[in-house]
């Protein structure tokens, strides 16, 4: 007993040394090396789409190198390092920790998917002085006075504001008519509450749209039958569907095509990249999604299809989405401000991303519009891209300049 | 005076875990290894949190989550939007925490078992709806660069692990000096058998409201400080499921309702699972999931009780009960602390009045009118199912009367909970001993003494003194669950006679019981009698009872039918009829014409 308290003292020390020695690696550092990081959940609810941000990022790295690296630097490899953001907060700081830990030699880096583990990776680069590219929207993430976080997609607000002029815009060059009433059936989750809410406070008057329609629920829906109902009975032009859970798309989905609304009869609108994955049209079907518009950030557009076709092939996806058209770029605007930074170091690959001006080469055929940013770290001039689910594939089909195919805003049955 | 040497040697080994864990922190270079070091201090306290509410009283929580979601919450939005620094939000984050557990606890404890558990299960995935409801989906604490201190953003990580440590720190020292307090003796009573718990005097409710306040308050510090260091808030990262699982797996791992049992969950489990997770991450992502599920098979197959019980049992010799070994208890007269023998019957101390009680369409009671005369040993029999068990719940408070009136000592006890009763001077013993299985006989009866004491070194004094009156002393430190039938009634009446009732209410002590054991017992309960304490005793057999009663009631069906002396009582036709049935009362009538 008198060695008791002691021993388990030991014990416990010495299981935390050698739990965290498992973590500990030798940085290797090498000057012929660019070292980027990825961090992103590759386990949990959202590891699907940190998979595919990882393929498109792995196909960048390994064009990169193909081409001859980054020239700058005597034709120095680019290194992709990966660390999984799980599927908490807590986990995805403690994964930017560790790689920034591990790796000293880091010099910018993607990630890491979901808002909110964004916002925990970004406390630690930004203290650590790492430029970070985030796909994630959150007006929060260069709000809050960064100086080392870029956000290549549109942020939240941003979308929120040109989803509805933009399919207004599309709703007129398809059928020369500009729709007047709106329907909106959503529910009460963090994204689709901060989409809707400038809408209802005069963002629809402004657009000259009336609301006939406004339902709310809290995830998951069990029946769909007395939302649609309504939505049948008010009959708006269009209805804006934010719903963030795969079964209560699907839900809503089946029942708007059991009451005849489906197909294109009454034109639905969404946001984001989640309602043009393969999964979606895996569990609801091309028929119910056919029709179906979405805005979304970033989505390959006209002038990719060569990116696309050599990634279908290493994939075996059917098709690309934002994830991966997004990581892919990311890699590329990092190699493109290694090279004009001329060093692999941080602070310089910092102001050379500031600086960035591009309009062409594979990042400017990664997203839509010039990649520059303004002193938050926000691009400027993105155009919001729309896609459409046309016989089974979401295709962009907006603005026209991008667009791979043409949009129809109603069939009538 | 009990532990104390353990209570010492505990308090030596908090400030040696301290020094160790300043001592790894100032030893490593890496922000990454502080930042999980912090965390594991952050989820150690959660855990104790956790540990001084479930793991001393046995109210399992699944819901923990919900004190830390909200001091967490209290933190990043005092941060927020009253410029509220940290140093002031962590405590604040701690009074509300304790005010949930307030909240949560008055109308949750109605509830036991499983169904306390899912309860709480309920209130952390409620609160996550309202904060997300609220718009707090993300919040960010700003960066505040003019003030990093006051607002706790040190560039240092060891600071974290400092501020963690402080709070472990005290959570150790709360959960020691619970554990060495009747605090803790009353929670573990609770844990071990709560109805026991309460007609020893022990004021359930209330303990166990202390107990979930403490707790609340604790974990909502831990969320609090651990908003700090994670820096966004989301209701999923503070009010999910893995949170409220969290304290629960680590204190399951490292030992439910010990000191250091959390502590060892959470320095070996959180670095193993971010470890793994940080070398296998990219090529097994997930892996830290596997661990958990593993460690907890791998405990639940090897050290059900966690590691630190399983350690403690190899590691110490197994001594006689731990506690009372030390000194032979002080052999004190009786006469010295027992009341004044009076051995002549004197005035009413106990009457009841037209006690009328039903469930559903059986009248358990039907009209008990039964004056108990203070010194007089009572006896009350009457075949199974006479309602004899029930007239007792009804006298000590389990039960509520339909009707009637009860007075003991000239007041009414009507609306007394079974711990007030036993502090107006009413013991019980229960007709299946209930013991508290994993303490020893000493502590057992301490549990009962506390009624009459005003702390631990007199309820310890009273305790033996009991023991001694039933001639127990010399087992003071065995383990209760190793004992005979004969010593589990003995300690029970010890542990009802330890507060120095007036009134010792003894259901069925005579049952299950041997010739020799029987007379042992029955000496014991004469004593006591002489001494000046008055004895109600149910029994159902006959023989005992005459021999030892000086007055017998006859219960049947709910209603006396019979009382006097033993010997007019045991002629009486109605009492045959009761016990043998007609047709042996027809016999009877027969034989005799």
């Amino acid at each position: 007993m008198k060695k008791g308290p002691t021993r388990r003292e030991f014990g416990s020390g010495l299981a935390l040394a050698g739990a965290m020695g498992l973590g500990f690696r030798p940085a290797l550092a090498q000057t012929k090396e660019v070292r980027v990081a990825m961090i992103a959940p590759l386990s949990g609810p959202w590891a699907r789409q940190g998979q595919l941000m990882r393929m498109g990022a792995d196909m960048a790295i390994e064009e990169i190198n193909q081409k001859g690296g980054v020239r700058a630097l005597g034709g120095a490899k680019m290194v992709l390092v990966v660390a999984d953001a799980g599927d908490s907060t807590e986990k995805a700081k403690n994964a930017a920790q560790r790689l920034l830990a591990q790796d000293p030699d880091l010099v910018g880096g993607t990630g890491a998917w979901l808002s909110s583990f964004t916002l925990a990776v970004t406390e630690v680069t930004e203290r650590a002085q790492l430029p970070m590219l985030t796909l994630s929207y959150s007006d929060l993430i260069t709000g809050r006075g960064f100086k080392y976080v870029f956000q290549t997609s549109p942020t939240a607000g941003h979308q929120a504001a040109e989803t509805l002029p933009t399919a207004l815009k599309l709703a007129e060059s398809a059928t020369g008519k500009r729709p007047k009433t709106v329907g909106i059936l959503m529910d009460n989750t963090a994204s689709p509450t901060s989409f809707a809410k400038p809408l209802r406070e005069g963002g629809l008057e402004k657009l000259g749209l009336k609301l006939v329609v406004d339902q709310v629920f809290t995830p998951p829906l069990s029946d769909a039958t007395p939302l649609i109902e309504k939505v049948r009975t008010a009959r708006p032009d269009f209805l804006l569907l934010l719903l963030s859970a795969m079964p209560d798309n699907k839900l809503v989905l089946e029942k708007l095509d059991e009451f005849k609304l489906s197909k294109g009869r009454l034109p639905l609108v969404g946001n984001g990249s989640p309602l043009g994955t393969p999964e979606l049209k895996d569990t609801i079907g091309a028929d119910l999604l056919e029709g179906l518009l979405f805005s979304v950030a970033d989505w390959p557009f006209k002038g990719d299809e060569e990116i696309v076709e050599r990634f279908k092939k290493r994939t075996g996806e059917p098709w690309m989405t934002q994830d991966g058209i997004t990581a892919y770029g990311d890699m590329w605007i990092l190699k493109e401000a290694a090279e004009r930074a001329g060093a692999a170091d941080r602070a310089k690959v910092t102001e050379a991303l500031r600086a960035l001006d591009l309009t062409s080469g594979p990042v400017a055929l990664s997203f839509p519009g010039p990649v520059r940013f303004d002193e938050n770290g926000r691009r400027v001039d993105v155009p919001m891209i729309f896609a459409q689910w046309q016989n089974g594939v979401p295709v962009t089909v907006f603005p026209p300049e991008l667009a791979l195919a043409r949009p129809y805003w109603i069939k009538e049955a | 005076m009990r532990a104390s040497v353990e209570t010492k040697r505990q308090v030596w080994a908090i400030l040696a875990v301290a020094l160790v864990v300043l001592g790894v922190s100032l030893g490593m270079q890496s922000a990454y290894y502080q930042l999980v070091l912090t965390q594991v201090l952050l989820w150690a306290v959660l855990s104790l949190a956790w540990n001084i509410l479930s793991g001393y009283s046995g109210y399992f929580s699944f819901g923990h989550a919900v004190f830390w979601g909200l001091g967490a919450y209290t933190v990043a939005l005092g941060v927020i939007y009253l410029d509220l620094p940290p140093w002031l939000g962590i405590p604040l984050g701690g009074v509300i925490g304790g005010i949930a557990g307030a909240v949560i606890g008055y109308p949750t404890f109605r509830l036991r078992g499983h169904y306390f558990a899912l309860a709480m299960l309920a209130y952390p995935l409620a609160t996550l709806y309202v904060f997300q409801w609220l718009g707090y989906q993300e919040i960010s604490l700003p960066m505040k660069r003019q003030a990093p201190v006051l607002y706790m953003q040190f560039a240092d990580p060891r600071a974290y692990v400092v501020l963690a440590l402080g709070l472990l720190v005290i959570a150790l020292a709360i959960s020691l000096r619970v554990e060495n307090s009747r605090f803790g003796m009353a929670l573990l009573a609770i844990k071990q058998n709560e109805p026991a718990a309460e007609a020893a005097g022990i004021d359930t409710w209330r303990w166990k409201m202390r107990a979930i306040m403490l707790s609340g308050a604790l974990a909502g510090m831990a969320g609090g400080l651990y908003a700090v260091v994670l820096l966004v808030v989301t209701p999923e990262s503070v009010f999910g499921m893995l949170v409220s699982a969290q304290p629960l797996i680590l204190a399951l791992f490292g030992g439910v309702g010990s000191l250091w049992g959390p502590v060892i969950g959470a320095a070996v489990l959180v670095p193993l699972a971010e470890g793994l997770n940080g070398e296998l991450g990219d090529v097994l992502p997930g892996i830290q999931g596997v661990v958990y599920g593993v460690a907890i098979i791998a405990i639940i197959l090897c050290a059900p009780e966690g590691v630190y019980w399983r350690l403690r049992d190899r590691f110490t010799k197994p001594r006689p009960a731990g506690i009372a070994s030390a000194e032979p208890a002080p052999s004190m007269p009786l006469s010295a602390t027992a009341p004044a023998a009076r051995l002549e019957e004197s005035g009413e101390l106990l009457v009841l009045r037209d006690i009328r009680i039903s469930f559903g369409g059986l009248r358990a009671l039907d009209g008990i009118d039964l004056i108990v005369r203070e010194g007089s040993l009572h006896g009350i029999i009457g075949p199974n199912g006479a309602g004899k068990t029930t007239l007792f719940n009804v006298v000590n408070g389990f039960l509520t009367p339909d009707k009637g009136r009860i007075s003991f000592g000239g007041a009414s006890l009507a609306g007394l909970r079974p711990n007030q009763v036993c502090r107006r001077g009413i013991g019980r013993t229960f007709q299946v001993v209930r013991a508290f299985p994993r303490m020893s006989v000493l502590e057992n009866v301490i549990v009962g003494a506390f009624v009459g004491a005003r702390d631990h070194v007199t309820a310890e004094r009273m305790a033996r003194t009991a023991l001694d009156r039933v001639g127990l002393a010399d087992r003071a430190a065995a383990i209760a669950g190793g004992l005979t039938t004969r010593e589990l009634r003995l300690m029970e009446l010890a542990r009802a006679l330890a507060p120095l009732p007036r009134l010792l209410l003894l259901d069925e002590t005579l049952a299950g019981l041997g010739h020799e054991d029987l007379a042992g017992i029955l000496g014991v309960i004469r004593q006591v009698r002489e001494e000046g304490v008055t004895v109600l005793i149910i029994e159902h057999t006959m023989q005992a009872m005459v021999q030892l009663v000086g007055e017998f009631s006859v219960l049947d069906h709910g209603r006396l039918i019979a009382g006097g002396r033993p010997e007019d009582v045991v002629r009486d036709r109605r009492v045959i009829e009761a016990y043998l049935g007609r047709r042996w009362m027809d016999r009877v009538a027969e034989t005799a014409a």
